[in-house]
């Protein structure tokens, strides 16, 4: 049967070509397309030509797996298949994997002048930032073939980038084909990618101009809209896209963040917006819209830049909505990401409690709308990203970075990256958590030019980049130092603060896992001694299974409730960020007659777990023992806005708190809504009678 | 409809709290079942001991008994609910909370050391105790699979999965005991935990771990009987105490009229307009806080 079946598939192909094929493609018609690669392939298996061409088809129309798997068949029949690993550079450049540029030097390695091959290659060095190394690449494909329309893209799109409007490629391209657009499609790409949107969008409409069925252009321009909060025209050209077949899930999964915003509610102020999800706006939007004016009080000063238009911040609790907004984007973006003016998050009640500072994400990403607005989206990604780290250590010494192992391990290996090449880091990792490292690498490279020369020679870097496109040019300029000994002085003035911990590192591993078996097996004498010594090997450690609540641990039992203290409160002010760590920390500072630095300690956990009703009760309560109503104010106001189950409770103590505050007519409001609830709450009453007794005097 | 079930609530926990506490005497056994490895033996033993604690803190008529670690044998179970027949009168309360692992198929059986207990089992032993109000809390895993053979009309049953299908260990067990020591659950500040009130808090917070713990929840709290779950007070956080004093006895008369009104503004407020029915509030709120004031001078 199976044999009958391949007959007649055979006998079918013999009426079908590649070109047959080729040209149903370019014709959108895929299905067809598609039967005919089918029924070539099934004809002539051994041909590694039809399954590249057939997987080439697949990518474009996003079926990702089943191309690589035609790639790789292909090599299996032919290995040095230049087309094939080509096919495989492509596949791994849509998710900006470093292979992407291994298996394209392989290709070229197979077949030196396979054109698409260095055009490609073009491309990647110019994800990487690399514009020499693109310019060359793509000199070489014109070199090779003077009509390779897609290395002229590149080219145009370095004029372009570089502020050459009047760039000479773009005739030379329309006058080999009037109507390409995916010239324009290449340069409006770059620009997005470099955080270039308004200009990207501006690309990506000529794109279309020219080739008006370049759907890729419309779902590209759609989501670029949407990005900059323009969502009515964003939806007209992402529906556009996917009516017409293009239903990648970029496209599909935009259109469904969309239709989710109804469940968003939007507060604007005079400099801010923000986007909330219904279910916990109440709760988040004091803290957000406080950190958003702070931050943009701050970075105003500093930066000595006045926005003209506000900052929009978006804050997703389901990370798959926020996940949507980064698709297609290089780099981490785990947490948050810019657009211009625009910022998407993630929520802190996305994430597991303690593993996100909502208020350090915020004000890294509202650094980044500073530092692309002063140099009109021309910083490169290392600085913009360095800043960012920077900021966030500069607001608060536990906000920022710190030293984690995959950064240690890299140190080790000597893997962090030159200064010039460090945006291959960001872009194209070479190895798993390079982004990390890299974004660790680019802060410190902040902290040292702040420690060397000055926290304003940042700021007067940025204000070059505005006009310059170098890294290397900046440094010459504003440093009088050469990238090689930039580098040079940046890791002898790293190597001390690290040193140790690097070379202890292994030691360390094992210690730990040491101390963690003492702690289970309650040796809490044998815990102090080694706690001591592996905290200090890696001070900076405050993750999960740390040794300073090892440390406490062993304390408390042993009835040393000072010792105790001092340990968690050293773990909360390197950032230890677990809740219920730091919420034992209060009740042991409590416990110890400081419910100031106890409400200190609370304190800080608003920026990491604002949703949690218990936080901020606790805190309330230690605020109006202090007398800081305000401040107990804004806690008890958050324990309503979690809708507690407990309402009497809850507006009895917001209306306590008004009261000490001096706003009776608010206080009587409370008491009332208390009382309502639970009509025999003692307190409650108590409170409404002083309240009618003031109003009667 | 919401409005008119509250208020009925009210009135049956007030009743009911005087009953139970000047008239009634109220029986609790608590028992933590098989722990099966060292980490689940001692939190279910130490949710019976603070169980313990917080029922006989306050004092009061009440009998507790309390069966953990190798004292949790089915006979001893057997033993302390045949007791409580003996012993109870139709006007007491009796109160069963179960703790540790179940299990489900087609029947529902509680683990214990040595032989396990099942639903049926265990309804029949209940269905001995003469007491008229009777609260079951199952909070083991697989405990919604004990819901129909402890179906009983004069039982409020509580369990911590809503099917016996729920078979992984539950949270909700160390909320239960949490919201019986937490004064924030005393929803409507009337000085005592009503089942109502400690199945929503404990309820509550067991949504929130899975949620916080971004983990699909395994467990799905359920109540029968909401009405006599509201008039059946838990554990108390004041002493009761009674009055003599007759001119006492009309002040308090008189908040109770005053709660009435009250209670029937509330299920007019959605009728009124917005000011009438705060003046009003206001006006009502005032004499009962002044009456309220005058009892206990």
């Amino acid at each position: 049967m199976r044999f009958v079946a391949l007959l007649l598939l055979a006998i079918c192909a013999n009426a079908q070509t590649l070109q047959q094929a080729e040209a149903q493609w370019r014709a959108h018609d895929y299905t067809a397309a598609r039967d005919t690669f089918k029924a070539l392939v099934a004809a002539q298996p051994k041909n590694p030509e039809f399954r590249v061409r057939f997987g080439r088809l697949l990518l474009e129309r996003f079926n990702t797996q089943d191309a690589s798997d035609l790639f790789n068949e292909a090599l299996e029949i032919k290995a040095d298949y230049a087309p094939a690993m080509l096919g495989l550079a492509m596949v791994a450049d849509q998710t900006f994997d470093n292979r992407a540029i291994q298996m394209t030097e392989k290709a070229l390695e197979a077949d030196p002048k396979l054109v698409e091959a260095r055009e490609f290659q073009a491309r990647l060095r110019l994800e990487d930032n690399d514009n020499k190394a693109a310019a060359q690449d793509a000199e070489a494909a014109l070199a090779i073939n003077p009509k390779a329309i897609d290395a002229m893209a590149i080219l145009a799109t370095l004029d372009l980038l570089n502020d050459i409007k009047e760039t000479r490629w773009i005739p030379r391209i329309l006058a080999i084909d009037p109507h390409y657009g995916k010239a324009w499609n290449t340069i409006a790409y770059f620009f997005v990618i470099n955080r270039r949107y308004e200009e990207g969008i501006e690309y990506y409409r000529k794109a279309i101009a020219l080739t008006p069925d370049l759907y890729e252009a419309h779902s590209e321009l759609g989501i670029n809209l949407m990005r900059l909060g323009r969502e009515a025209e964003a939806r007209q050209e992402l529906e556009l896209a996917f009516n017409n077949g293009y239903k990648d899930k970029a496209t599909t999964n935009t259109l469904t963040l969309m239709d989710s915003y109804n469940r968003f509610s939007t507060f604007e102020t005079n400099n801010t917006i923000l986007k909330l999800n219904k279910k916990e706006a109440d709760v988040l939007r004091p803290y957000f819209e406080s950190e958003m004016k702070r931050a943009i009080a701050t970075y105003e000063k500093k930066y000595k830049t006045h926005l003209s238009v506000p900052i929009q911040v978006e804050v997703y609790p389901d990370h798959e909505d926020f996940a949507v907004r980064t698709m297609g984007m290089p780099g981490l973006g785990a947490l948050g990401v810019t657009f211009g003016t625009v910022i998407a998050m993630d929520s802190p009640t996305g994430r597991h409690p303690g593993e996100f500072h909502w208020a350090s994400t915020l004000w890294h990403e509202m650094s980044h709308v500073y530092t692309l607005t002063i140099t009109n989206h021309r910083i490169p990604r290392w600085f913009t990203e360095g800043i960012a780290v920077h900021e966030e250590t500069a607001i608060d010494a536990d906000w920022g970075d710190r030293l984690s192992p995959p950064v240690i391990t890299a140190i080790r290996d000597k893997k962090l990256l030159p200064i010039a090449q460090i945006d291959r880091g960001f872009i194209h990792p070479s190895y798993p958590n390079q982004v990390i490292v890299s974004y660790y690498q680019a802060g410190k490279i902040c902290d040292f030019i702040s420690a060397k020369w000055s926290e304003s020679k940042i700021l007067d870097m940025v204000h070059d980049f505005t006009t310059m496109d170098s890294t290397e040019a900046v440094l010459k300029k504003e440093l009088n130092i050469s990238p090689e000994d930039f580098d040079k002085q940046f890791m002898a003035w790293l190597d001390p603060q690290v040193r140790k911990t690097v070379d202890s590192f292994k030691e360390w591993t094992g210690k730990m896992t040491t101390l963690n078996g003492y702690v289970k097996a309650k040796k809490w004498d044998e815990a102090i001694e080694l706690g001591g010594q592996v905290r200090d090997m890696f001070p900076e450690y405050v993750e999960p299974a740390n040794p300073y609540v090892a440390l406490s641990t062993a304390y408390l039992a042993k009835g040393d409730k000072p010792k105790a203290i001092e340990q968690l409160a050293a773990y909360s002010r390197i950032g230890g960020r677990d809740p219920d760590t730091i919420k034992q920390l209060a009740t042991l500072l409590e416990e110890a007659g400081k419910p100031k630095e106890a409400a200190a300690a609370l304190e800080r956990l608003n920026f990491i777990v604002p949703q949690d009703p218990d936080l901020h009760k606790r805190l309330g309560a230690l605020l109006i023992a202090q007398s800081d109503y305000n401040g107990a104010i804004r806690e008890f106001a958050a324990v309503l806005a979690t809708k507690p189950l407990d309402q009497a409770g809850a507006h009895y103590d917001l209306g306590r708190a008004y009261f000490g505050a001096g706003k009776k007519a608010e206080a009587l409001d409370q008491i009332e809504a208390s009382l309502e609830a639970a009509p025999n709450f003692k307190p409650a009453q108590k409170l409404l009678l002083k309240l009618s007794t003031d109003s009667k005097n | 409809m919401g409005c008119r079930l509250k208020l009925l609530n009210r009135s049956l926990t007030v009743a009911a709290l005087f009953a139970s506490s000047l008239q009634a005497t109220t029986f609790y056994v608590t028992v933590a079942g098989l722990g099966g490895e060292p980490d689940y033996e001692q939190r279910f033993a130490s949710y019976a001991t603070d169980m313990e604690k917080i029922l006989t803190e306050k004092g009061g008529d009440i009998r507790v008994e309390t069966f953990k670690g190798p004292t949790a044998t089915k006979a001893n179970v057997t033993a302390a609910l045949t007791r409580v027949a003996l012993a109870a009168k139709p006007q007491d309360a009796f109160v069963l909370m179960l703790i540790g692992h179940g299990s489900y198929d087609g029947e529902y059986k509680f683990n214990l050391p040595g032989p396990d207990i099942s639903g049926a089992e265990l309804a029949t032993l209940l269905n001995k105790i003469p007491a008229t109000r009777q609260l079951v809390v199952n909070m083991t895993s697989a405990s919604g699979g004990s819901l129909d053979a402890l179906k009983s009309a004069n039982r409020v049953i509580i369990t911590a999965t809503k099917t016996g299908t729920e078979k992984n260990a539950t949270v909700f067990a160390r909320f239960w005991v949490e919201a019986l020591r937490d004064p924030s659950a005393d929803i409507d500040k009337n000085g005592s935990i009503s089942a109502l009130e400690a199945f929503q808090f404990a309820d509550r917070k067991t949504k929130a771990f899975y949620e916080e713990q971004k983990r699909i929840a395994t467990e799905h709290p359920q109540l029968q009987d909401n009405n006599k779950a509201g008039a059946f007070p838990v554990v108390r956080l004041t002493a009761a105490t009674a009055v003599t004093d007759p001119a006492k006895q009309a002040l308090q008369a008189k908040r109770d009229e005053l709660e009435s009104q009250i209670d029937q503004l509330k299920y007019q407020k959605a009728l009124m307009p917005p000011d009438q029915y705060k003046s009003q509030l206001t006006k009502l709120l005032l004499e009962l806080a002044k009456t309220q004031e005058e009892i206990d001078k």
